[in-house]
């Protein structure tokens, strides 16, 4: 946050003189430097009220409610007054099955294993972003890093998955997949077969398609990124490396590659909270799969607290994700993002 | 000036988005906000009604089209009345619009009821107009079928249909196989098993990927596993405690253990296309499903003329579940269910009224007559032709007692919960224990 | 750092790109990095277009056509299939919905969330980074996070069934992103522009209306394009929200109740879910050109 304050001077109220003139002030002065106050007071509120009230009510409210009823046992259906407060057994019974030993081997059956499963999805998400789409996006965007015939064709068609909505995309990935569709048909004619049990609800490859097709919708947006990032690299610096006998492979590694750095970290943040709270697309590919076979924390806490209609327990869970994504956003913002606000710093 | 011109775009923009805005969610407020409290005829009154007859595969839809004929004959003799129909498929229904309709208040006039505990849910939230009073004629006349419609000795769903459920099979395929008459006993199931798996022919079509229908493979060995007054029981007191609970589950597990069922079976939905459940055995690709009366018609949306129709309802067969080895259940026990219809607490009151005359002996006999389906009318039994429903209707009125589905029984949290187990255990991520616990903690938090 | 968004920004795929890196010694032209180049790009498209593609055709197949023959060509082409989902009200209505949302929301957003910012850009006054700091922890409380709790505080307030319902909260959720590239646009408009205009006698707030949103165009239409998208494309507050009937849905829950009511009609579902794609692919080729400023002047911070 730091660079931006160095950029651009953030302007006094026009008229201010209380940064200059002589010491004595005469009452007048007084009087007009205080109208002004209060008139920049009033501007300021008049601006920023209307956001900072729907952002109260709707966002920061509610997430405090979370927190709240996350606390109780409450179906969303009766009134929360008669809601039955239990601290914060909601929570262990997500962790660990909860502490009655009664019922524990039953929560940890049904509520903490899908939970554990869940989060166990979003990790394998995460993951392979990092591990595949990364390294994929990066090497076409070095290859299509150039002038060739239809380049702006190929680009705006990769890009464009970005902008259909994920459940279309779910929709329609839904259909390729069917058991019997034309992705089946694809990989029986090559040899192959469709895994056991369906493309989605395989237990081993289930996650894997729906990786697939997470990938399908968002490695365009990494590629056009990243191309947009390589654009700022000054021509000369390639052209010198490989005057000097650079291969190709080198002038990218040492060169292009650390200097679209910054682009490469803004896209893993935004890869990181997207994966986290990945919703839309698994819902509609049937749920998470009929036994969560790709759940997410986000499609586990819908089906638990709005449809299984376990308020109390589905706020934890909505909670938990909170927390994950802080812990991660914190995390990395002070650690692989500081490293981009000193050097800019430094080079400003 | 350039810029102002743009503020007054921006704004007459913003003003006219409010003016549609406006305008367009009024007429959505219309429908489920009619006038309660009259019955007067004069006033205009329009009802929304969701039902779950969609077209099969064939694109005919005979329930779809007697509701619709329903429908209009009403609002003829009813002309302030309006009926506007949503076709919506049946797992959809029952699984995403019902419920987040009565949750957020946003709800249809008239909208299906499958009874039970969720039935109780529904008018524990206050959801259901109560319909004791003004249907008291109709409730009498259908006589103790509406039970499951009931709670607290008041009725709040009137039911059209009702029926248990047993094993459909294709009787050429079972000749095909070399199998002679129906098997009585889990043995003889196990042997027509095996001899369909060595004529090359899928034993048993289930639709898992929709839950229910593996479910009802589960409460049928819970029904054969548990006394009934365990059963009974648990309706109420949702205690999974004996013994018999998860002894159904280590039936379900050996009985899939002997791989009757059809490849990826998870992904395979119970009755839309032919690669359905219902789609195997209407197109021969398998021999049995286990499944509700109502197959009789979801049958037929596979064939596309009246001779191949007939050809399929003459082949097919059905015999009640069959007995296990051991268990306190009583071998004559038969699990069923049903369809009605409810009216939403704010419905304008003729939707009471409606609901009596999709009860009422003439539409039940069409029922039975242009649908194919198992009226609950007495009156209308007679009307009933196909063979294997009049079976049906026999073992229903002959068996020990009969048992409402379990996951209707249990209402939606721990029959979710409950349906979720079972197919946990079909897909081989779960066990027998899995499905009690799931229904235990279900349980607590409800 | 700008870029702390929860959604990822488009950027115009159209930016320039610094010649082919080649030595003067070697020739220009068709050496084989373009191939390589000209490859990947056709593999990229087809990998992206096929899919949909298939979908768009699948739309004039029969069912027996899809399972029989699904990559061939549809026979007959059935033409009504996308023929009666276009006649049927259904599918407009639906579509309208979506696009009212999205104005309302795009509005709502680009106007207050520029409003919010500019104090925070210009003024200086004690508590200011406090607030701008309550914007940027706003993009850690995703939707998921607030939408059950939300989904009450909507119900309690009778916005059910209303596309209000839909369009308020949207707006709050897509200030923090807004108010955070708005910013360093704001402050980059020069302060000698702002003191001609108060010589000549023009309020701050005068000064806002008149001067600083004609220059903060390029910010405001990257932000009007993020709120557009986001909103066009959201579905879980809409399903929650918009229960009532399928008329006053918006288009991509629309495209999940058409797959529930006509689950045996795959081809008909596949046509009803490429004319969705239409509006979404539309938009962004108009505008693709429009997003490149805004977005790399935001990403680079």
């Amino acid at each position: 946050m730091s660079t931006i304050e160095t950029s651009g001077k953030a302007a006094g109220p026009v008229g201010d003189t209380s940064s200059a003139g002589p010491r004595n002030v005469s009452p007048d002065l007084m009087a007009m430097r205080r109208r002004d106050q209060r008139r920049k007071w009033s501007e300021i509120a008049l601006f920023t009220s209307p956001a900072l009230i729907l952002f109260a009510l709707f966002v920061v409210f509610p997430v405090a409610s979370a927190a709240r009823y996350s606390l109780y046992k409450w179906n969303g259906v009766k009134k929360f007054s008669e809601a039955e407060f239990i601290g914060f057994e909601n929570y262990t019974r997500a962790l660990w099955g909860g502490n009655d030993p009664a019922t524990q081997q039953a929560f940890k059956t049904a509520y903490s294993e899908p939970f554990w499963q869940a989060v166990g999805h979003n990790v394998l998400i995460i993951v392979a972003s990092m591990a595949i789409q990364l390294p994929l996006a990066l090497i076409i965007a070095l290859i299509l890093n150039r002038k060739f015939p239809g380049r702006s064709i190929v680009r705006v068609i990769i890009f464009a998955p970005y902008v259909i909505s994920e459940v279309i995309a779910g929709v329609m990935w839904f259909i390729i997949f069917d058991p019997y569709g034309i992705a089946t048909k694809f990989v029986e004619s090559i040899g192959l077969s469709a895994p056991d049990g369906g493309w989605f609800e395989s237990q081993t490859w289930g996650i894997w398609t729906v990786f697939f097709v997470v990938t399908w919708k968002y490695l365009g947006l990494a590629i056009i990124l990243f191309l947009a990032g390589l654009s700022g690299v000054p021509q000369e610096l390639q052209e010198a490396a490989s005057i000097d006998g650079a291969s190709w492979w080198q002038v990218q590694r040492r060169i292009n590659i650390p200097l679209i750095g910054p682009t490469i970290r803004i896209w893993v943040f935004l890869s990181l909270i997207g994966s986290i709270q990945l919703f839309d697309m698994v819902w509609v590919l049937n749920r998470g799969g009929t036994q969560g076979q790709y759940a997410t924390i986000a499609t586990f806490m819908m089906q638990f607290g709005y449809f299984r209609k376990d308020v109390g327990f589905g706020s934890a869970v909505a909670v938990i994700m909170f927390l994950i994504s802080l812990l991660v956003a914190v995390g990395y913002m002070l650690t692989v993002l500081r490293r981009d606000n000193d050097n800019s710093e430094v080079a400003r | 000036m350039a810029h102002m011109r743009r503020m007054a775009a921006i704004a007459a923009l913003a003003a006219s988005s409010a003016l549609v805005l406006a305008a367009c969610t009024s007429p959505s407020e219309d429908p489920t906000s009619g006038p309660t409290d009259t019955g007067s005829n004069s006033e205009p009154v329009t009802l929304t009604w969701w039902h779950n007859a969609v077209a099969g595969d064939n694109g005919e839809n005979p329930l779809g089209d007697l509701w619709q004929s329903v429908a209009d004959e009403f609002t003829a003799d009813h002309p302030n009345v309006t009926i506007e129909i949503e076709q919506i498929q049946n797992e959809d229904l029952q699984r995403t619009r019902i419920p987040t309709a009565l949750q957020s208040g946003d709800a249809p006039d008239i909208f299906q009821q499958w009874g039970g505990g969720e039935l109780a849910a529904q008018v524990e939230a206050g959801y259901l107009m109560d319909l004791t009073g003004p249907l008291a004629d109709t409730i009498s006349s259908l006589g103790g079928a509406v039970a499951p419609w009931q709670t607290a000795g008041s009725t709040y769903g009137i039911p059209f249909q009702f029926g248990v459920e047993g094993i459909w099979y294709r009787k050429s395929l079972f000749e095909q196989a070399g199998i002679t008459g129906e098997p009585a006993t889990m043995a003889e199931l196990g042997d027509a098993v095996n001899k369909l798996k060595a004529a090359d022919i899928v034993p048993i079509a289930v639709g898992a990927g929709d839950k229910w229908p593996a479910a009802h493979w589960w409460y049928n060995f819970a029904l054969r596993s548990c006394s009934k007054d365990v059963l009974q029981a648990s309706g109420t007191s949702f205690d999974f405690s004996d013994a018999c609970w998860v002894q159904a589950g280590k039936d379900l597990e050996e009985f899939i253990g002997t791989e009757p069922f059809q490849p990826d079976f998870t992904s395979t939905v119970a009755q839309t296309g032919a690669t359905s459940s219902a789609g195997m055995v209407a197109t021969g690709t398998a021999a049995m499903e286990l499944m509700g009366h109502w197959n009789a018609f979801v049958y037929d949306g596979f064939m596309e003329t009246d001779e191949d129709k007939a050809a399929l309802s003459a082949d097919l067969g059905w015999f009640p579940m069959p007995a296990t080895a051991s268990g306190a259940g009583d071998p004559t026990a038969a699990l069923g269910g049903g369809d009605g219809f409810s009216c939403y607490i704010d419905a304008p009151a003729v939707c009471a009224d409606f609901l009596a005359y999709i009860a009422s002996a003439d539409v039940q006999k069409r029922f039975a007559a242009e649908v194919g389906g198992l009226p609950v009318n007495p009156e209308a039994a007679d009307s009933v032709t196909n063979e294997n429903l009049k079976e049906l209707a026999a073992v229903a009125g002959n068996a020990g007692y009969v048992q409402l589905w379990l996951d209707t029984t249990y209402g939606p949290n721990v029959g979710g919960a409950m349906n979720d187990g079972i197919v946990a255990i079909f897909g081989g991520s779960g066990d027998a224990q899995g499905v009690v616990d799931g229904m235990t903690a279900a349980a607590v938090v409800q | 750092m700008t870029a702390t968004l929860n959604q990822a920004p488009p950027v115009s795929p159209t930016d320039e790109s610094p010649a082919p890196v080649a030595s003067p010694r070697r020739g220009g032209g068709m050496n084989s990095s373009v191939i390589l180049a000209i490859l990947v790009g056709l593999i990229g498209i087809a990998l992206t277009l096929g899919p949909v593609l298939y979908l768009i055709v699948g739309g004039f197949r029969t069912q027996g056509n899809l399972t029989s023959n699904p990559t061939g060509l549809p026979d007959p082409w059935m033409w009504q299939n996308y023929a009666d989902i276009l006649k049927e009200g259904i599918f407009w209505r639906q579509l309208f919905n979506s696009l009212v949302v999205a104005l309302g929301t795009t509005i709502g957003v680009v106007l207050f969330g520029t409003m919010a910012a500019y104090p925070l850009a210009r003024y200086r006054f004690k508590g200011r980074e406090v607030i701008y700091l309550v914007f940027v922890t706003g993009l850690m409380f995703p939707l998921t996070v607030a939408v059950l709790p939300l989904y009450f505080i909507i119900k309690n307030l009778g916005l059910t069934g209303s596309l209000w319902g839909l369009i308020i909260p949207q707006i709050a959720f897509a200030l923090p992103v807004t108010v955070i590239i708005m910013r360093p646009f704001l402050r980059a408009i020069p302060n000698e522009l702002e003191e001609a205009a108060s010589v000549d006698g023009v309020t701050r707030v005068g000064f806002f209306w008149r001067v600083v949103l004609p220059l903060a165009r390029p910010g405001m239409i990257t932000v009007g394009v993020l709120a557009f998208i986001g909103s066009w494309n959201a579905y879980l507050l809409p399903l929650l929200l918009l229960t009532g009937d399928a008329e006053s849905m918006t288009l991509p829950l629309g495209v999940t109740q058409f797959q529930g009511e006509h689950a045996s009609a795959t081809t008909l579902i596949m046509a009803y879910t490429s004319l969705s794609m239409v509006p979404a692919l539309v938009f962004f080729l108009l505008l693709e050109r429009r997003i490149v400023d805004g977005l790399t002047g935001a990403v680079k911070g």
